[in-house]
């Protein structure tokens, strides 16, 4: 905490920005929109996310919010939520969607890869067992989410609702549709993934690896990017 | 070739001597029987004639594949062109037929821009636009500029001819209509290459946008040449650049005027459904014409209207609509193409308007490709820095390659005021060299050449409903966090131009029921699952056909169902014994395959059709039945694929053993039905059967349309269960417990409320296994009403007057005959007499149907007899059996059996 907050935005902390590759530039940048998101805190915590007023019209804005408090993706060994990230986290976060550079090699390129479907695997996988399980997929118990969820009222062990949420801003879309294509999609996943099952089997939800092969037919590495992260990739000097 | 060539030399020469042995002038007054209107016909003709010819041509360039594959069509199109321009040349002694600028523009150009707009994938095109208006712009000046310079050098050299009589603006000029990338050419090229997507939008893209800079420059510099470089100021070139962002964002904005016009027109069409095409068509082309009406670049206003409408349009028409859209712009589309193609070749022989010269052919070859090189590498480096998938090296070398020339260029240089321009012979000599080189040369090379750079190729596969969903999310992902971290980049205002398409635009211009079912990933769901059925039907009629319906020659559904029934009744007939047993133990294979194929037919034929009235309308095509019938088909698929994986994810093994021991007899009966069960999961048993049966259908309605009329009723329910329920034992409750899945998409499909079979066919997959659950009483009583009066004579005849009046609904009838084929199901289970009678009643009740319902004779006929000498034979059964409270006890006695 203190080292993130102690470097001026000339001088990073060092260990955790070298496999960020961004620049000093952007990380300034990063830093003052962390300040501004934080209300000049040291670390930002849930509801600091609600000012952000372009985010309320996103679906999905539950789990990617989520997604930044989600201890898996800090890269620290422990599970769970964290009730606060502080700004190397942020960081930390933002990483995964850093661009495609220019001289990596197969090896590094396939890391890269792996790395941000991690990102996005753990985003599914809400309970945390390293399946996204039918339920993740799709959300019964709760109610139809309201096109904009209130703020306050996230449950707390966030469900995933995946399917819902994306299709929560079609209003005429009903939930029994929303959930006949999420159980399209598990079968879908089911034979991509297991191929031959027998009558008795049960798919019990997509673990990492059926995830990869979901996403063979997808260039994540060229896609999950933003682009302001890319302004120049002289990364390796820090 | 050669035969086709002599075909169409044939029709030539008729052309030619029709003119000469026109009417006949010697014709004596009076009345004419006959007389000759070539001259009437003639233009028309000539354009429908050379449309065959083209047509033709590409049937037979088709015949061989080897060809097509080395070749692209617009090479041996071209070839072809030459070849039927020399035989012209020869027979005429004069170039006849040309490229007219005039056509090219106003009828040939815009099918092929529409065509491209509307079917442009506008997500790519739009992620790439930046890249894509780089080269279409700064590409395209860079390259007339560099190209005119050189040119002009060239000549100052004095390696040109010295008939060339062209100063810098007449060079500048040539170079303005000589650079630009033709988007007929690229198009044909590279959709028989296939690159990868972002390469093939950014060449393609580039081709179609740099109209606008073509159209300036070129007007711009004709003007100068006119003018004369004497008399050009200062202002005049402000007002060339100027007018570049006139035409441009006047032709884009003409554009999205009319994309928003005819989306707004669509959603009112649904009473003229008929017409809906038509204003597609009319709109876009109305828009080429206004933007070309006040010298804006038509071919952006038309792109952008293609682009702009088809989310709306798409959304609005009606599915046939869609379907007639789509092949009639690509008909057109590739007609024009083809046409154009073929002119270029003949145009090419006119050698009057060629001036040939070595040093100005070769330079601008030379140049062009140069510096479409030159140009590419330094635009790529720049954009590199801001793209985020940058292209390398290999796809900078295929953009170079594919900068192809073609008919705008062509036309352009036709167009030239010789007057004015003084070197236009050489021009035209010189654009139709590059053309030429570029089409076939390059176009003959590009394929080998992508090939051995290893160029990402597309893969063709249709996104998958996971990927869909997860770009979606991805989407979503993007953009918040470019929120989150305050940055207003590409993917913000992409959201935020969604969200204020789905606010206001979607809503003005898409109508309600359309705007419900507009979202991907629905479309994605529902494509999938199309796709399977029809994947089930391949799979199925292998698997299938191979494994039991191998019958030589498929005997009619009636014949069958006969056989069956009086195999049944003969054997239960002679004895006198009911005994289910004795039934169950007669049962042959064939009387297996019966119940099976009954089952199938059941579970997939749809609803007794009836005959639609012969009506023709001009403005109306009545709904196809056919196609309703794929809607109930595909939606009973559905039901069952979700069934199936509910079943395999909720139930473990619960019920397996119960169901191994239930399924042990019939496994030995049926060994046929075993593949079923290895099958993947999205595979179950019944939805091949169902649309083996659909197949099947369609070859038994051709024999006997009469049946599909009359809408037979297969009753063989409880085979089904047996077949489903050997992969999911626990599925017959499915139907009941889980509400079928499959009822949002045929709400969204079918407004017509056409729910497969009813309650009874539920009832049925209820009984054999679920004789505890609580609501079969409601079912069984519902059988019972119907089944008790079977025992009695009169009462027998009763049911036959009801069920006469209750033909139609086909699921009230297959209650009771189910049972013929739910015998094996009760075969292990504890026997008790009166058991067998539903069995039998319901056994009767089939072809008493059968003849009632207005079967053919060949059927009924032998039915009838054993029916009769049945009846009696059950009564006493029923008499001796049952005291007069016959309902109670059915209802008991259903149930002991269902334990």
């Amino acid at each position: 905490l203190g080292r993130a907050q102690r470097g001026p935005p000339g001088s990073p902390p060092v260990t955790s920005l070298l496999s960020l590759a961004v620049t000093s530039e952007q990380i300034e940048h990063l830093h003052r929109r962390f300040k501004q998101l934080s209300q000049d805190q040291l670390t930002i915590r849930k509801e600091n996310f609600d000012s952000i007023p372009d985010l309320e019209f996103n679906p999905i804005r539950g789990k990617i919010v989520h997604a930044f408090f989600d201890k898996r993706n800090l890269r620290q060994e422990s599970d769970g939520l964290a009730e606060e990230i502080n700004f190397e986290d942020f960081l930390t976060i933002m990483s995964y969607f850093r661009p495609i550079e220019m001289n990596m090699d197969e090896e590094q390129l396939d890391r890269f890869r792996k790395e941000k479907l991690k990102f996005l695997f753990h985003m599914y996988d809400s309970d945390h067992d390293g399946k996204i399980t039918l339920q993740e997929y799709r959300n019964v118990k709760l109610g139809p989410p309201c096109p904009i969820p209130h703020p306050q009222a996230w449950p707390e062990p966030l469900p995933l609702q995946v399917v819902e949420e994306l299709l929560s801003g079609n209003p005429h879309l009903e939930k029994e549709s929303a959930r006949s294509i999420a159980d399209g999609a598990m079968m879908e996943a089911a034979s991509i993934c297991v191929g031959q099952m027998g009558p008795d089997q049960v798919y019990e939800g997509i673990t990492f690896e059926d995830f990869l092969k979901m996403w063979q037919g997808i260039d994540i590495e060229t896609k999950m990017h933003v682009r302001f992260l890319n302004v120049d990739t002289i990364a390796h000097c820090y | 070739r050669e035969r086709r060539r002599g075909g169409a030399e044939r029709r030539e020469r008729r052309g030619h001597a029709a003119p000469g042995g026109l009417p006949g002038p010697a014709a004596p007054a009076g009345a004419e029987l006959l007389r000759w209107q070539w001259r009437e016909v003639q233009a028309p003709c000539l354009v429908a004639a050379w449309i065959l010819v083209a047509s033709l041509a590409k049937i037979v360039f088709h015949l061989s594949r080897k060809v097509t594959s080395v070749v692209p069509e617009s090479c041996l199109l071209i070839l072809l062109g030459l070849g039927l321009g020399g035989i012209v040349l020869a027979v005429a002694k004069k170039a006849e037929y040309q490229l007219e600028p005039n056509m090219f523009f106003l009828f040939l150009l815009p099918p092929i821009v529409l065509d491209s707009g509307y079917f442009m994938p506008s997500r790519l095109f739009f992620d790439n636009i930046g890249a894509i208006l780089t080269y279409a712009v700064v590409g395209t000046l860079w390259n007339s500029f560099a190209t005119g310079t050189a040119l002009w050098g060239l000549h100052r050299a004095g390696l040109m001819d010295p008939g060339v009589e062209a100063g810098l603006m007449d060079f500048l000029l040539f170079g303005s209509l000589i650079s630009a990338v033709d988007p007929v050419a690229v198009l044909a090229v590279f959709e028989e290459v296939h690159v990868n997507e972002t390469l093939f939008i950014i060449v393609f893209g580039e081709s179609l946008l740099n109209d606008a800079v073509t159209v300036v420059l070129y007007k711009v510099f004709n003007s100068f040449v006119e003018l004369g470089p004497a008399h050009i100021h200062a202002a005049d070139y402000v007002k060339g650049v100027a007018s570049f962002f006139l035409v441009s964002l006047g032709g884009t904005a003409v554009g999205l005027l009319f994309a928003f016009l005819l989306a707004l027109i669509t959603r009112f069409t649904k009473r003229v459904r008929i017409i809906e095409p038509l204003f597609v068509f009319l709109l876009a082309y109305v828009a080429y014409l206004a933007a070309e009406m006040v010298s804006l670049s038509a071919i952006l206003a038309v792109t952008f209207c293609g682009i702009c409408c088809k989310k709306y349009v798409e959304a609005n028409i009606s599915q046939k609509s869609r379907t007639t859209v789509k092949y009639t712009m690509k008909t057109l589309a590739s007609s024009s193409e083809t046409i154009i193609f073929m002119f270029l070749g003949i145009s090419a022989v006119d050698t009057s308007k060629w001036t040939w010269d070595t040093a100005l052919v070769l330079g601008t070859l030379f140049f062009i490709l140069l510096f479409r090189a030159v140009g590419v590498v330094l635009q790529t480096y720049v954009l590199n820095r801001f793209r985020l998938i940058p292209l390398d090296r290999i796809d900078q070398v295929v953009m170079s390659y594919g900068g192809l020339r073609g008919a705008v260029a062509f036309a352009l240089v036709i167009l030239l005021d010789r007057e004015k321009v003084k070197a236009k012979d050489y021009f035209v000599a010189t654009t139709i060299v590059v053309v030429f080189f570029t089409v076939i040369v390059q176009g003959l090379t590009i394929k080998p050449l992508v090939t051995w750079l290893k160029v990402k190729r597309s893969d063709h596969h249709k996104p998958t409903l996971n990927e869909e969903l997860h770009e979606h999310a991805f989407d979503h992902i993007l953009a918040a966090v470019e929120d989150i971290v305050g940055h207003h980049g590409y993917h913000y205002w992409r959201d935020k131009w969604e969200q204020f398409d789905k606010k206001y635009l979607s809503q003005l211009l898409m109508r309600k029921s359309a705007y419900r079912l507009r979202d991907e990933i629905w479309d994605v769901y529902y494509k999938l699952n199309i796709r399977d059925a029809i994947s089930f039907v391949d799979q199925g009629g292998h698997v299938h056909s191979a494994a039991k319906l191998a019958l030589p020659s498929m005997p009619s559904r009636t014949s069958m169902s006969e056989s069956s029934v009086t195999n049944l009744l003969r054997e239960s007939g002679s004895g006198a014994c009911l005994d289910l047993q004795v039934i169950d133990t007669v049962r042959s294979r064939r009387d297996k395959e019966d119940a099976a194929m009954h089952h199938v037919l059941r579970g997939s034929l749809y609803k007794p059709r009836r005959r639609y009235k012969a009506s023709y309308s001009r403005h109306f095509i009545s709904p196809d039945k056919q196609e309703r019938q794929d809607k109930e088909i595909f939606r009973q698929n559905m039901k069952r694929r979700l069934e199936t994986f509910k079943s395999t994810k909720h139930n473990v093994c619960s019920s397996k053993s119960k169901a191994r021991l239930k399924e042990k007899g019939r496994k030995k009966a049926s060994p046929s039905q075993a593949p079923h069960q290895t099958k993947p999961l999205h595979l179950p048993a019944a939805p091949v059967l169902v649309m083996v049966s659909s197949e099947e259908e369609e070859s038994d309605s051709s024999e006997t349309e009469k049946e599909d009329d009359e809408g037979i009723v297969f009753v063989a329910r409880a085979t089904d269960e047996v077949l489903q329920g050997k992969t999911t034992p626990e599925l017959c409750k499915l139907p009941l417990t889980v509400p079928p899945s499959a009822s949002p998409g045929s709400l969204d499909v079918c407004p017509s409320p056409c729910i497969i079979p009813p309650s009874p066919t539920l009832a049925e997959k209820e009984l054999p296994w679920k004789g505890d659950q609580a609501d079969l009483a409601v079912y069984v009583s519902s059988e019972t009403t119907k089944i008790v009066p079977v025992d009695m004579q009169k009462a027998w005849n009763q049911s036959i007057s009801s069920l006469e009046s209750i033909a139609s609904p086909p699921g009230i009838e297959s209650g009771p005959q189910h049972r013929r084929f739910a015998c094996p199901v009760l075969e292990e289970q504890p026997q008790s007499a009166s058991q067998a009678m539903p069995e039998q009643s319901s056994c009767f009740q089939f072809p008493s149907h059968l003849s009632k319902s207005g079967r053919s004779q060949s059927d009924s006929s032998p039915d009838g007899p054993e029916q009769q000498e049945l009846q009696p034979l059950m009564a006493t059964e029923e008499q001796g059996r049952v005291p007069p409270s016959a309902e109670p006890r059915w209802l008991m006695f259903n149930r002991a059996g269902h334990l």
